[in-house]
């Protein structure tokens, strides 16, 4: 297979325009071609949600999408979160502030994962937090301040 | 790398050593700044993808590549035909054959899922269809799938782990009361987020490495040895890790794999692993199963332990995970033996993860602590605290410091203890059953030099300068707070600069020893540069410091000024600049004054020089107790964690908001172990079938309890420089027997075979 596909894709509100062959993934899109490297693979397999990235606000694994797929769409990772001035998402804020992660390469996936589980309304309870956070794997084991940063920033939001 | 901002909470003394700071290179995490060892961008890189065996034992005969070299834009195919002219590198204690030519893509196969062919191609996508495209003839021959196998044998006894004192058997024998147990767990996996991999770049004889690494040093050489080429001539660049857990501390075969082909080629290469080829390109736990013997008398004074373990390895290493490691030190016993044989089947070398050793023998010694206190009908705690260890009774040498009494007394207090009702199954919550357990952990002190470079800029900026690395343990923070207490700034006035083989040299982030290595080394350096520039600033006639009189300065609020206010004081850049310098270059290491050039290299490139925790006065180890609640369905034998309190000595803590997490992160790993993590084999063809992260489980956030840890340690002057031991292991040890006696507590089923899943309880 070596034909290629020309996508124009919005990226953090940002127009990217690459030729990839169909069978390219978003996560490798963003990765190998867009130089966006924030979203991390772990598994590539649908299985971590270290990918984890949002698809007109909702969060898909991005091992598991289709460059092809998400053209016309708004497409967010973790390097559109922030403000424009720098200023962290009060989400990334939190995951700083509680210690919520360790080596770091599950972070963007759960920091993507929690903004939209704060969104969904899945944030009410630490129980609640923690069933709809469990689509990322996170073996450093940082889940109890997961759990604390998504709820401060769920009260906050 | 330059650190953005931290944000500063609490007080000034958060950013000196011991105090809370966040974890310095926060900011680079969570916005996705931080650059992993696949995410170097470089002109024309080239994809390449392993293949792997298909049969457990054998002979490669054939590899028809024809298919796959005719593929859309493949690049080159390797095989065990292709010889790479590599060299057999050192092992971890500096040891190499000389002149053994080595095989990254062997003929001989040894296990299911060995690397033996690799594809490389214009991109990913390209190499994984044409790796598809790979036919492989082989010729097999016997395996034996594990250790269970019967064709597996007694294997053989490592003799440098036995250890006797006393007369065990016979103690045993005379002793009233005794229990005896056999005691196993399975194949266990890091399964770090990261998968392995790498980025490799040759210019001319120079490579460069973009590799996960727990150590650059180490690393490094075994490129330059691989390839003939001078150690200088390799850097390994590793400034963020994925995730290590022992499994990145040495160079693998894939990483000779990438760095030939890249040569060959003449063009960067990436390799990524995938997520199932983590499972067998290096090795996780191997295997264990022990048996145990306890004589004690009836009112619970242990007579003798009789330890008989083993482990898994490979056909073709001897990698001992030492069932008898924590069982000697835990307890006061008077009468001990304990051998641990090795017995090779086809698998991967196993390897370091988590709590080597000590991590299997905390589970055999502390369920059979529980097992004896319930046979003696006596409380587990009053058990374990009557046979507290004065000394160490191994090697006969008194503890440097041993808080495990307070660690067990302090941690029943905040668990509520007291409040437990003996029998098993008589704490409950509906048709819920309820089980308290204990589990006790340990692992040693283990000393190494490192050496470390502070440079003070004109700007009034402190550099940090190490190639020791981070995987979220906390060495950019913890040495930033190291410089800044020094120097008496903020941390933000600091910058670090870690994770390159071609910086200072720093011991291995593994076995617990590099926090306290390293900081020693930064402490050592900042001291001197601070010195130096004290000198400076009391003789240069151009120091607006001289004329105070004073003999030495201080540094405090971000000022260097003469003690009790005299005269003026100035910021470092003001200092600097009134100087005329621009700048202060310190390096410093801890090895013995006078080491030369080739002990250095030694130093920082093997495990030549490190210190075991019983080489000096005293016997020096970590120490926790583990308190754990489990709850399980009657019905349907399902255990949930729903509480653990751990309390730790682990002496000084330089960080505790970055400890805490450390210590919460081994817990967890333990909860896996104890109830999901077990590597499945299939005998017929030794294939590891659930090679991936939906199959393998490891724990969820929801299966997950809010955890207490608690802190009893006090500084440990004997154990590091300012005072810490180690903390990154220990806190996977005892956790799983802490869950397998509250299950038997709850339940009263004793499972001894790891882990305990739902169909061992009903």
């Amino acid at each position: 297979m070596t034909r290629t596909i020309h996508l124009s894709l919005d990226i953090n509100g940002r127009r990217y325009d690459l030729d990839v062959e169909p069978r390219v993934t978003l996560l490798d899109a963003l990765r190998e071609h867009l130089a966006l490297t924030g979203t991390k693979k772990g598994c590539d397999q649908g299985q971590c949600g270290a990918c984890t990235c949002h698809v007109d606000g909702s969060r898909v694994l991005s091992c598991l999408t289709l460059a092809a797929q998400v053209e016309g769409r708004q497409i967010t990772t973790i390097e559109g979160i922030a403000a424009e001035n720098g200023e962290l998402h009060p989400v990334q804020a939190a995951f700083v502030e509680h210690d919520a992660f360790q080596c770091g390469y599950c972070t963007p996936g759960q920091i993507m994962s929690a903004v939209a589980c704060i969104r969904e309304g899945h944030a009410g309870s630490d129980e609640e937090i923690r069933e709809y956070m469990s689509g990322n794997l996170c073996r450093c084991g940082a889940y109890n301040s997961i759990v604390a940063a998504v709820r401060e920033a769920a009260e906050m939001a | 790398m330059t650190i953005m901002e931290p944000r500063k909470h609490g007080d000034a003394s958060d950013g000196t050593v011991g105090g809370r700071q966040t974890r310095f290179e926060g900011n680079l995490k969570v916005t996705g700044g931080a650059t992993y060892a696949l995410e170097y961008p470089l002109d024309g890189l080239a994809y390449a993808i392993l293949v792997q065996s298909t049969i457990p034992a054998g002979r490669v005969v054939k590899v028809d590549a024809e298919k796959a070299l005719a593929a859309p834009g493949v690049l080159m195919v390797l095989t065990p035909d292709d010889d790479m002219g590599l060299l057999v590198a050192s092992d971890w204690g500096g040891n190499r054959p000389e002149n053994q030519p080595y095989y990254p893509l062997p003929r001989q196969v040894q296990y299911n899922g060995q690397s033996i062919a690799a594809v490389v191609a214009e991109s990913r996508e390209q190499a994984v269809e044409a790796a598809r495209l790979i036919c492989i003839t082989y010729e097999k021959a016997p395996h034996v799938a594990g250790f269970d196998d019967v064709a597996a044998g007694e294997g053989k006894v490592m003799d440098n782990l036995t250890s006797e004192w006393g007369d065990a058997e016979t103690a045993l024998a005379a002793a009233p009361v005794q229990i005896e147990g056999e005691y196993s767990t399975p194949r266990e996996y890091h399964v770090a987020m990261e998968p392995h991999g790498l980025t490799v770049k040759w210019d001319g004889d120079r490579i460069t490495v973009w590799e996960p690494s727990q150590w650059s040093h180490g690393m490094a050489r075994s490129y330059s040895e691989w390839f003939g080429i001078p150690y200088e001539n390799v850097r390994l660049v590793s400034p963020f890790i994925g995730g290590g857990f022992g499994s990145k501390g040495a160079a693998l075969a894939h990483g000779a794999v990438a760095a030939f082909a890249s040569r060959k080629l003449g063009r960067p290469v990436k390799l990524a692993l995938t997520r199932p080829q983590n499972f067998t390109n290096y090795g996780g736990r191997a295997a264990t199963r022990q048996r145990i013997k306890i004589g004690a008398t009836e009112d619970g004074i242990l007579q003798a332990i009789v330890h008989r373990g083993a482990s898994e390895t490979s056909t073709y290493a001897d990698w001992p995970e030492q069932t008898g490691a924590a069982t000697p030190i835990l307890y006061r016993i008077e009468n001990f033996s304990s051998q641990h044989r090795v017995v090779p089947v086809n698998t991967v070398t196993p390897g370091a993860l988590r709590g080597p050793g000590k991590n299997p023998s905390a589970f055999g010694i502390e369920s059979a602590m529980e097992e004896l206190a319930y046979k003696l009908g006596m409380d587990p705690l009053e058990l374990r605290l009557k046979n507290y260890a004065d000394h160490d009774y191994q090697s006969g040498k008194p503890w440097s410091t041993r808080r495990l009494r307070e660690a067990l007394t302090e941690g029943a207090e905040a668990f509520g203890w007291s409040r437990r009702s003996h029998e098993p199954r008589s704490m409950r919550d509906g048709k819920t059953l309820i089980g308290w357990g204990i589990g006790c952990g340990t692992f040693p002190v283990i000393q190494a030099p490192s050496e470390a470079m502070i440079r003070i800029l004109r700007n009034g900026r402190v550099e940090v300068v190490s190639g020791a690395i981070d995987m979220g343990q906390g060495t950019y923070t913890i040495l930033a707070q190291t410089a800044a207490e020094v120097f008496g700034i903020p941390v933000d006035q600091v910058e670090v600069h870690l994770g390159d083989s071609r910086l200072p040299g720093a011991a291995i982030a593994g076995g617990s020893m590099l926090a306290g290595s390293i900081l020693g080394a930064v402490h050592k350096a900042a001291t001197a540069a601070r010195d130096e520039l004290i000198g400076l600033a009391l003789n240069d006639e151009k120091s607006p410091l001289r004329d105070t009189g004073a003999n030495t300065l201080t540094f405090s609020g971000g000022r260097i000024a003469a003690p009790r206010d005299q005269g003026p004081s100035l910021t470092l850049s003001e200092l600097m600049a009134a100087l005329g310098r621009d700048e202060i270059e310190i390096l410093r290491n801890t090895l013995p004054d006078g080491a030369t050039a080739q002990e250095q290299h030694q130093a920082w490139t093997s495990m030549a020089k490190i210190q075991g925790p019983t080489m000096g006065e005293y016997s020096m180890h970590s120490w926790c107790a583990h308190f754990a609640e489990v709850r399980v369905d009657e019905d349907f034998g399902t255990v949930r964690v729903s509480r653990i309190v751990s309390a730790f000595d682990c002496g000084r803590l330089y960080n505790p908001r970055l400890v805490e997490s450390q210590w919460r992160g081994g817990i967890i790993m333990g909860i896996g172990q104890a109830l999901l993590e077990e590597g499945l084999v299939d005998q017929r063809n030794g294939r590891t079938v659930n090679s991936n992260m939906g199959d393998y489980l490891v724990p969820t956030n929801a299966d997950v309890p809010h955890i207490e840890v608690i802190s009893v340690g006090i500084p440990d002057y004997g154990a590091s420089a300012l005072g810490g031991k180690g903390v990154g292991e220990v806190g996977i040890v005892g956790v799983a027997p802490a869950i397998a006696n509250a299950v038997f507590h709850a339940t009263g089923k004793r499972v001894r075979d790891l882990p305990i899943t739902l169909e061992k309880l009903i």
